[in-house]
């Protein structure tokens, strides 16, 4: 392959948008030729700038609410009926556990014998109240909880409920298979490492617990694809990084994980089963997983 | 048909523009979902693209509240056009698609109200000196900045396939499905946005050459 070509042809090489026989005379070229070898570099050096990129905008937490509003709390509100009543079934659940739980007391407190009424005075209002005001207690309980209209359920934004962590939080004791972090006193480095970490180890372990047999369906990988991509670009650059900055056990972390991210970038948007068991046996056998998560337990220093 | 998967349950938080339910929610079951009145889908749908849309628009707009705004009225046509979304689209491709509509209605709103469209602010931007910023971590302030300037100073369709290619990296293929353009078009116009920002970035990115 002529030189001229091969640069012609360099940029779409780097977008991997060639033909695979073309793709393999290109590679062919640049392992013998020193000037596009050079010039390819640069692309790829650019490429790596333009990945670290950071723009100035986050999804901010009220754009949900405003567009439920206008979608399907106004799709439920059209509907209305007897179909906005059920759509709230945080309420209907909450209003059966209550009814259930009053007759059952009622039940209880009419299969007892009768005794004197005693009101037991207690320091703590949280322990159990015995007696047979414990069903008008409750009662009365019930009826200073909050009447929540269906329209406010859908209205409230789900971040309140899920929230999205900070970065200074204490480790999720009841997950043991989430990657704990506690970034608070990394440097801004350590942090997208650990945020970039926590990332590739949900994706891999997504592989890791596809269930797929061959002669199964085609399986559609596009979004986990277009995800490894993401996560390949910074892979590069962090772990470059880390070899300059000789912090070798996280540079090894990195270039352990990138052939991974390769394989799954490169995956067709509907993937052979075989293809993604390939990939799957390769993430359980190197055990990438458990080493991911081992990352966030060393010693920050030693990182 | 696609096979559905059934993993083992993840437990991920889920998170604006977070990779909720990977291979458990394939986009094309989320939007089956949708259309069946399953607003926790659309919520998915939602959690899993609105920062790469919200991201696309800015570079578009290069305006943050008016990504936001652009970013809503995107999810809003989403939800009640979906019904009409064609089963062989990728879901990606069809938001991308109305993104790039609502933010070019916008520009040239803007445009025919006779707000000068000056998305680049012109003015050179002064560096302490003129050499190479080191690449190394995370991108220097002034080139991050330098590089938001670039992008804003392309014309509107250079800009557009620079960022899907380069910014998003989205094939040929979706690019030519969001903008309609040929692909002789979007490679010509991808190349010469290259050459565009390579020749704005070079002096203080320590690259330079020509392609």
């Amino acid at each position: 392959m002529k030189c001229e070509v091969c640069v012609e042809r360099l940029e779409e090489y780097l977008d991997g948008e060639v033909p695979a026989e073309e793709q393999e005379q290109i590679s062919a070229h640049l392992i013998t030729c020193a000037g596009c070898s050079e010039t390819f570099g640069a692309l790829t050096a650019e490429q790596e700038i333009f990945a670290r990129y950071e723009r100035d905008v986050e999804v901010p937490a009220f754009l949900w609410t405003r567009i439920a509003q206008a979608t399907v709390a106004a799709n439920i509100g059209k509907e209305g009926g007897w179909r906005a009543y059920f759509f709230a079934k945080p309420l209907a659940g909450v209003i059966a556990i209550l009814l259930v739980a009053i007759a059952a007391g009622v039940v209880y407190v009419m299969s007892r014998r009768p005794t004197p009424k005693e009101i037991v005075k207690q320091t703590d209002p949280t322990l159990p109240r015995y007696g047979t005001d414990l069903v008008q207690e409750r009662a009365n309980r019930d009826e200073e909880q909050p009447q929540v209209k269906p329209e406010e359920i859908v209205s409230v934004p789900r971040q309140q409920r899920r929230v999205r962590p900070a970065i200074k939080h204490t480790p999720r004791i009841d997950q043991s298979d989430v990657l704990s972090s506690d970034l608070g006193y990394l440097d801004i480095d350590d942090q997208d490492t650990a945020k970039h970490i926590e990332q590739t180890q949900n994706l891999l372990r997504s592989i890791r617990n596809v269930s797929v047999t061959d002669g199964d369906e085609d399986i559609d990988v596009s979004y986990d694809k277009a995800l490894s991509r993401r996560l390949l670009n910074e892979n590069i650059v962090l772990r470059r990084d880390a070899e300059m900055k000789a912090k070798f056990p996280t540079k090894t972390l990195l270039a352990d994980v990138e052939p991974l991210l390769i394989d799954i970038a490169n995956l067709p948007d509907r993937a052979r089963p075989e293809d993604v068991r390939v990939i799957k046996e390769r993430v359980q056998k190197t055990e990438i997983v458990a080493a991911l998560m081992g990352y966030q337990d060393r010693d920050p220093i030693n990182r | 048909m696609m096979k559905r998967l059934t993993v083992d349950e993840l437990n991920l938080e889920a998170q604006p523009g977070a990779f909720a339910g990977t291979l458990m929610n394939s986009s094309a079951d989320l939007v089956t979902r949708v259309r069946q009145g399953d607003s926790d889908a659309f919520r998915l749908i939602f959690e899993r693209y609105s920062r790469p849309v919200i991201s696309f628009i800015y570079d578009m707009v290069n305006d943050r509240a008016l990504a936001e705004e652009l970013t809503q009225e995107t999810f809003v046509r989403a939800y009640r056009a979906i019904r009409t979304m064609r089963a062989e689209t990728k879901l990606s491709t069809w938001l991308f698609g109305i993104a790039r509509n609502v933010a070019r209605e916008s520009l040239r709103a803007r445009a025919r109200a006779g707000n000068h469209v000056d998305l680049a602010d012109k003015s050179v931007m002064d560096l302490s000196d003129n050499k190479p910023v080191p690449v190394d971590g995370l991108l220097s302030k002034e080139l991050n900045e330098l590089i938001r300037r670039s992008l804003a100073a392309l014309d509107e369709d250079k800009r557009l396939v620079f960022t899907l290619k380069v910014l998003h990296q989205c094939s040929y293929e979706e690019i030519a499905g969001i903008t309609g353009f040929s692909l002789a078009k979007l490679k010509t116009d991808l190349h010469r946005a290259r050459a565009e920002m390579r020749k704005k970035i070079s002096p203080y990115a320590g690259v330079g050459y020509e392609v």
